[in-house]
């Protein structure tokens, strides 16, 4: 058994998709991205910038909140900024990176957290995607995803509410949207990223003990399989050390109850 | 300057009518104005059109109790506790309107009423069904540079309904943690009720203009309500009442545990 949990595993897989520094926005309901931006500033990427739904700069909470706007994200904070000052950067070219979470992803990263049927009489109304329609359409994104199953990994998502690659190729170009884009799907099973040319889902690394049958099995799709296939690196004692001394009520499990 | 203190009771209303459109201050379950939205379902308002970000129980409470006609919303969530059962149930069963957006595009439909604009201009969107599906994005070209634009049109709220730290009884209100985008809506509406945690005296307001973040020229009514945001928190006073909120969840499951729910919290009186 492993001395961690796979909440934590994707905690630090989604830190070190941080680059040193980028500014990057952390949303609502978004338990893991929030502590791995304190991770990659404490760890990999010093001079990211935090910004987050508490509409803060660079927070230093001494414990994380369960609501990722919650009071603790102004704590020891440079400055406030509104939401909507943040997407004036985004529609600058300012603002690097944004962590997205969904009910469906597709093979070309689309993603979607509006409905389940069609819109106008959904089999299930979802809670809406709150950025993505238009930050997902001008910059990065990686997209996080706790339950890797072929429901949630789907060959074409009901409505697309953050755009990922569209349908491939130079898709998103054509439909007036050529900045930006999903780097990466970080999963409980795997890390995926796209093909350059059809912008297509690829596997990257399994995680420790995750198959690569098992991946194939639980995608709803065909995921492009390249001939060398890594696995993740698990976190290291200093990483989990980190997260667990800032996350004692263990805010990052909570997408796995 | 006149006095705006009003009580919770006579601040609804006076001020919040059948068919008007509603902006709710707040995000998720942080500074969400519950004890007014609390009074707006006792006081049984109808056909409201409810404009917000992301959204939570205040959304979810107000749709459910049967007060709303449309929703203008980028999330409406209660986090970690799960999808929000009232607005699944009603939207589903097509008994209130959707107005899907993004972040963005909600808070700039906000903003052009706040300038006194028909519509702005917001980049992307473009790609997103959210956009193919909206009757209130449409796409445009700049006059100048010839770049393709969504243009958002403008929500212009009747009444906003905000919690905050303090204000004095003229309606000069502090807004003393994450700002969201209160100020905003308050600068966009035709009237606001603000519920505060505490009243302060006017001359600690003239002491300390740069911590007046709504000036009494945007507040109609100031409401002294201690608790004023609970369950969701008041950043500097309280946390999140997170059982509370679970409980919520849990009895949102069917229609009537809501009622139960409204029955144990809401008519009976707690403010």
């Amino acid at each position: 058994m492993a001395d961690y949990s796979v909440a934590e595993l994707m905690t630090v897989c989604l830190a070190k998709e941080i680059r040193d520094g980028e500014r990057v926005l952390q949303g609502l309901y978004s338990p893991m991205p929030m502590i791995a931006c304190l991770l990659a500033k404490n760890f990999y990427a010093p001079n990211m910038v935090f910004i987050n739904t508490a509409d803060t700069i660079d927070p230093q909470p001494r414990e994380v909140p369960f609501s990722t706007a919650g009071p603790a994200l102004q704590e020891n904070a440079v400055a406030y900024i509104p939401l909507y000052q943040t997407f004036d950067l985004a529609q600058q070219g300012k603002l690097d990176l944004i962590f997205l979470g969904a009910a469906q992803v597709d093979k070309y990263g689309n993603t979607n957290l509006s409905v389940i049927g069609p819109f106008e009489s959904p089999k299930v109304r979802l809670p809406a995607g709150a950025a993505s329609a238009h930050l997902c359409a001008i910059m990065d994104t990686v997209i996080w995803v706790p339950r890797h199953n072929a429901r949630v990994l789907v060959e074409k998502v009901d409505f697309i509410t953050g755009q990922g690659y569209l349908t491939g190729g130079d898709a998103r170009e054509k439909a007036g949207i050529p900045k930006g884009g999903p780097r990466k799907v970080v999963t409980n099973l795997c890390i995926m990223d796209f093909e350059p040319e059809s912008k297509a889902m690829r596997l990257v690394s399994t995680h420790p003990g995750v198959t690569i049958e098992e991946v194939k099995e639980n995608t709803g799709f065909d995921l492009i399989i390249p001939e060398k296939v890594e696995t993740t690196e698990p976190p290291t004692p200093q990483e989990l050390e980190f997260i667990r001394e800032i996350d004692p009520k263990k805010v990052r499990e909570l997408e796995f109850h | 300057m006149e006095e705006r203190l009003l009580s919770l009771q006579e601040a609804v209303s006076r001020y919040v009518h059948d068919g008007d459109v509603v902006a709710v201050g707040g995000v998720g379950r942080n500074r969400s104005p519950m004890a007014l939205v609390r009074e707006i379902v006792r006081q049984g308002k109808k056909d409201l059109h409810i404009v917000g970000r992301e959204k939570g129980m205040d959304f979810d409470m107000l749709i459910g109790a049967g007060c709303v006609r449309k929703v203008s919303f980028a999330l409406v969530s209660l986090e970690e506790f799960g999808l929000a059962m009232n607005f699944r149930r009603k939207a589903q069963a097509g008994d209130i309107e959707l107005d899907e957006h993004a972040c963005n595009s909600v808070i700039t439909s906000i903003r052009a009423a706040a300038m006194g604009l028909p519509f702005l201009p917001v980049k992307g969107m473009f790609g997103s069904d959210v956009f193919r599906v909206s009757k209130s994005l449409t796409e445009i070209t700049c006059p100048f540079t010839g770049e393709r634009l969504a243009a958002v049109r403008a929500i212009k709220p009747d009444v906003t309904i905000i919690h905050a730290h303090q204000a004095d009884k003229f309606g000069n209100v502090r807004i003393q943690g994450s700002p969201f985008e209160d100020a905003l809506k308050a600068r966009a509406a035709d009237r606001t009720i603000v519920t505060v945690e505490e009243i302060i005296e006017h001359e600690e307001i003239r002491a300390n203009p740069h911590l007046t973040t709504i000036p009494y020229i945007y507040v109609t009514a100031v409401v002294h309500v201690p608790q004023g945001a609970w369950p969701a928190s008041c950043d500097g006073y309280y946390e999140s009442d997170r059982e509370h909120v679970q409980e919520y969840a849990s009895s949102t499951k069917t229609p009537e545990g809501f009622q139960e729910y409204l029955e144990k919290y809401v008519y009976s009186g707690r403010s």
